[in-house]
């Protein structure tokens, strides 16, 4: 543990320097089209990091992730329509709907072992994508289906979470994976942390130290629901669209798992290093071969899968970790922490 | 009042009774040392006393507290420790990092949980292994780290499920002296073990369980030479011991 101090440090400067770099990005990025791709990057880099916290961490594998993004983008936009509510504070009132539907959804798998988590959430997020499709009108609140939700034009209205150009959404998603980063790093040390990745590893063996598996996996569910449905509500508001298709199928929800898996999952860095490595190549398929062969950037994706699993199963972040860390031999960590 | 109150606990998993009305006391300060061919019911005897399921019928007390229906963590916080029989390692996690694990037992902070954690490491004499992957680590030393982990809880009860198994001589020789030092800190500890130098040289008391039955309890070396004892349990080689 002494040996990871030298690294840390440069993860912390290769991190802050990284951070510079996409603050001052859209100085440089004056395109609409590659500002799109970015925040489209940090966006699924979001979306991944919020998964992450629950499965990366815990070992669980949500496959409906989906359906909590939908719920806050629908809250979130139906509150603007119907109420004239901010989405500032829609995406609030979003994430805490998702909460309790993380929680009532989790609440009996994780009393069972197996993939019984996994089963119930793609389930759920299918019902709830199928059921909007399908919905014109409930209570009197137009869902209006598969159509989908226009959010209302309102100009250059900060205070309505619109804004004229791309730049401001980007400064926000920017914000908003560094905020998340931060949540995950104080989590990993915490702990929570160190409970989640010790019921990762093996329950009996955490539940045997006193750790309450269920109360521990369920309070993760809960702010991996609560962070994903902020995120919902970001893609309604810069999209000002959505459907139940696009924001809470079965595909996006697999896309997040990739980019999770890929870049390393129960890591701060791994998902965003995955959301980095295939939303642009994502993009660039679909623009370039998207009209010709449609989905072959799902079959890419099944390729970078299984490429990763076979030489990085830990995950991208691995040789990078290996890179950054140095770590010494066994001996020699032995010799600094003892000094200690 | 004993510490650990265990009152005709049986346990039939389908048509196979594991434990029939086990019943044992054990005292505060002392070591007892459970044993019994394979199959005997004595990893099931603590899977009950931790809380891993229910006994069918009977009753198990600690400090005078019915433990029914408490899950594992919580079994955990009324300070009584356990190890399994196949070490569970958090095999990711560095050796520091697990005991940390249980270190957060009873500190809320990163920093004392980690203090509590080398103060055991170095107690069990593992620090020069904290930065080691717990999955690199050899048979012996899981079982090292298990206790490490448990010790991290501070304990009052601590279950030791054959933690020698495995061992070399010299191994064993080292954890026994482990064992004894953990004892000495003012642990009670219950083991389950198949090497008998390792039970006779460490327990105060030594109760044998065939079939899910007691078939003897008592001082080691009576125990031993208990001729229904020789005959379940400890085979002809003992019989002239």
């Amino acid at each position: 543990m002494a040996t990871e101090s030298g690294g840390r440090h440069r993860v912390v400067t290769a991190t802050a320097a990284i951070g510079v770099l996409l603050l001052a990005a859209p100085l440089a990025v004056t395109d609409e089209y590659h500002l799109h791709v970015l925040i489209a990057t940090l966006y699924f880099a979001y979306m991944a990091s919020a998964w992450n916290i629950v499965c990366g961490y815990t070992g669980q594998l949500s496959l409906g992730h989906s359906a909590l993004s939908g719920i806050g983008g629908y809250v979130s936009t139906l509150l603007l329509i119907n109420a004239g509510l901010s989405p500032w504070i829609g995406m609030v009132a979003g994430g805490v709907c998702a909460t309790a539907v993380g929680v009532l959804v989790g609440w009996p798998c994780f009393r069972l072992r197996g993939p019984y988590f996994a089963l119930t959430t793609i389930a759920f997020a299918e019902i709830l994508r199928i059921w909007t499709e399908n919905t014109e009108e409930v209570f009197g609140i137009e869902l209006r289906g598969a159509q989908g939700l226009s959010i209302p034009l309102k100009g250059h209205a900060p205070a309505l979470f619109q804004f004229d150009g791309k730049v401001p959404y980007y400064c926000i998603i920017l914000a908003m994976v560094a905020a998340l980063m931060a949540i995950a790093w104080w989590m990993e040390r915490s702990r929570m942390g160190f409970y989640l990745k010790a019921i990762r590893a093996d329950q009996d063996a955490a539940e045997a130290l006193g750790v309450h598996s269920t109360r521990y996996l369920l309070s993760a569910m809960a702010v991996s629901s609560f962070l994903t449905a902020l995120g919902g509500s970001f893609y309604a508001q810069y999209y000002r669209y959505i459907n139940p298709e696009r924001n809470m199928g079965l595909d996006f929800s697999i896309e997040l798992a990739l980019m999770g898996i890929v870049g390393g999952q129960g890591t701060v860095v791994g998902p965003i290093l995955g959301a980095f490595l295939l939303t642009p190549a994502g993009e660039i398929t679909r623009a370039t071969l998207g009209g010709k062969f449609p989905g072959l950037h799902l079959a890419i994706y099944g390729l970078v899968l299984i490429l990763a699993m076979l030489f990085l199963p830990k995950g991208l972040i691995q040789p990078l970790r290996g890179l950054l860390d140095r770590r010494p031999t066994v001996s020699g960590a032995a010799a600094k922490s003892t000094q200690a | 009042m004993p510490l650990l109150e265990v009152s005709s606990i049986s346990k039939s998993f389908g048509g196979n009774q594991a434990v029939k009305g086990l019943s044992f006391t054990v005292e505060s300060g002392e070591i007892l040392g459970l044993i019994g061919p394979n199959g005997a019911g004595k990893t099931t005897a603590f899977n009950m006393i931790a809380g891993y399921f229910p006994p069918d019928s009977g009753e198990i007390r600690f400090k005078g507290e019915n433990l029914a229906g408490l899950r594992p963590w919580d079994i955990s916080h009324r300070k009584i420790a356990r190890t399994f029989q196949l070490s569970k390692p958090f095999g990711d996690l560095t050796v520091l990092e697990n005991v940390m694990v249980g270190g957060f037992h009873n500190q809320g902070s990163r920093s004392a949980a980690r203090r509590k954690a080398e103060e055991v490491l170095a107690f069990v004499g593992m620090s020069d292994r904290m930065g080691t992957e717990a999955q690199n680590l050899t048979v012996v030393d899981r079982k090292r780290l298990e206790m490490a982990r448990c010790l991290a809880t501070e304990p009052e009860l601590l279950l030791l499920d054959e933690v020698v198994a495995g061992a070399t001589p010299a191994e064993a020789v080292a954890m026994m002296e482990v064992i004894g030092r953990i004892r000495q800190s003012g642990v009670t500890i219950v083991m389950v073990e198949h090497v008998m130098r390792v039970v006779m040289g460490l327990s105060h008391r030594v109760l044998v369980l065939h079939h899910g039955e007691t078939i003897a309890v008592g001082d080691p070396q009576a125990v031993s030479r208990d001729p229904v004892v020789l005959k379940a349990y400890l085979g002809a080689r003992y019989a002239h011991a």
